[in-house]
């Protein structure tokens, strides 16, 4: 076995332990850990049986590519971009509503504070007449 | 009239007091919106007779001005003012500001730095406003000449019906497109700029980037919720 068989095996062994370790303390979904699951799982394969890669042959012919190395960095690119891309919208959803958490304590804490207005923190609002 | 001033604040413990104290000879409150500072401001602004609310986090300048709409509007101010609280702008200028809407002449004055005299705006920032403000003025309809200024006065119904959504400096030209979509009478009035020597914050070259996107791009701006003339 090259050197290089046994670093890609033991970086997969050692995430997929970690992964697994993820999933029993329930810090990871299912969905997210078969994900990662498969991954690590194929990167073990590929270390421990090279020859893993004779069998994208068939891929890689079929999509007009001319070795299974183009197959696997072409579409690990993309799924890296579908990744980048779901990431960031995530981060601006998330970016989102922690503002709106944000606003609401602070209008929450101007609210009590008009309520308790001697309790520590100084008189925030007048309320609006209803005239 | 009553009038409520709003300021959005971070880390302005140096110059945020003489902006409240002089902000108060003129408004019936002050509003500070602290936006997490890492200093004394929220202290400073309390003791110097300010209203204090705080973001837990820093959400930007539009965002604090956000907040300082919403708490000023449970008040029964008819005009609010708004002053950044760097000591950019004078708050002996607030009268000035709010006569074209005691004069019932227009509903959202500018205090505008082009107007006046603006020797100490550096080139690059002049150049910058210079642009944007064409931009905003395309956008809007309305000719402005300082569409990033901060130093502002609004009337009542505009906040009724006009609030931006824009988190950072964003939120000056949206306010303004927003209003002239609404058919609310927007006027400029000369302010004095004063710059300090060293100043450490304010919009830089990749806010004026992302402020002229979202000026040019119809989309990032809504609409607001009832114009002028449906009231």
């Amino acid at each position: 076995m090259e050197p290089y068989a046994i670093a890609a095996g033991a970086f997969g062994a050692a995430m997929l332990v970690f992964t697994t370790y993820e999933l029993l303390r329930r810090k990871m979904s299912l969905l997210g850990y078969f994900f990662w699951a498969v991954l690590w799982s194929a990167l073990i394969l590929i270390g421990v049986v090279p020859q893993f890669y004779s069998a994208l042959l068939l891929a890689t012919q079929a999509l007009g590519m001319y070795t299974p190395l183009h197959f696997v960095t072409t579409f690990s690119i993309l799924i890296l971009f579908a990744v980048v891309y779901y990431l960031g919208k995530r981060i601006a959803e998330l970016d989102d509503r922690l503002s709106t958490i944000v606003h609401h304590i602070a209008l929450q804490n101007a609210n009590i504070a008009a309520v308790n207005p001697g309790k520590g923190k100084e008189k925030l609002l007048e309320p609006r007449s209803s005239s | 009239m009553r009038v409520a001033c709003i300021i959005p604040a971070f880390n302005e413990e140096s110059t945020i007091a003489k902006i409240i104290q002089g902000a108060l000879k003129h408004c019936d409150s002050v509003v500070v919106v602290d936006d997490h500072s890492q200093d004394h401001t929220p202290e400073i602004s309390q003791r110097a007779g300010a209203r204090v609310v705080t973001h837990i986090l820093r959400l930007g300048a539009g965002a604090a001005l956000l907040t300082g709409f919403k708490i000023a509007l449970r008040t029964d101010a008819e005009a609010f003012v708004t002053i950044d609280g760097d000591g950019q702008h004078d708050p002996e200028e607030i009268p000035s500001l709010l006569q074209p809407i005691q004069d019932r002449e227009a509903d959202v004055i500018i205090g505008s730095r082009f107007l006046g005299r603006h020797g100490s705006m550096p080139l690059h920032k002049w150049i910058g406003n210079k642009f944007l403000s064409i931009a905003a003025s395309l956008a809007s309809g309305v000719r402005v000449l300082d569409s990033q200024s901060g130093f502002r006065a609004y009337r009542r119904t505009v906040l009724d019906y006009v609030m931006h959504s824009q988190r950072d400096y964003r939120y000056a030209s949206e306010i303004l497109i927003l209003a002239a979509r609404g058919k609310f009478r927007i006027k400029e009035v000369p302010v004095r700029t004063i710059y300090a020597a060293r100043r450490r914050r304010g919009a830089g070259i990749r806010d004026g980037f992302k402020i002229l996107y979202s000026t040019i791009r119809p989309k990032s701006i809504g609409q607001p919720t009832m114009t002028a003339s449906e009231r």
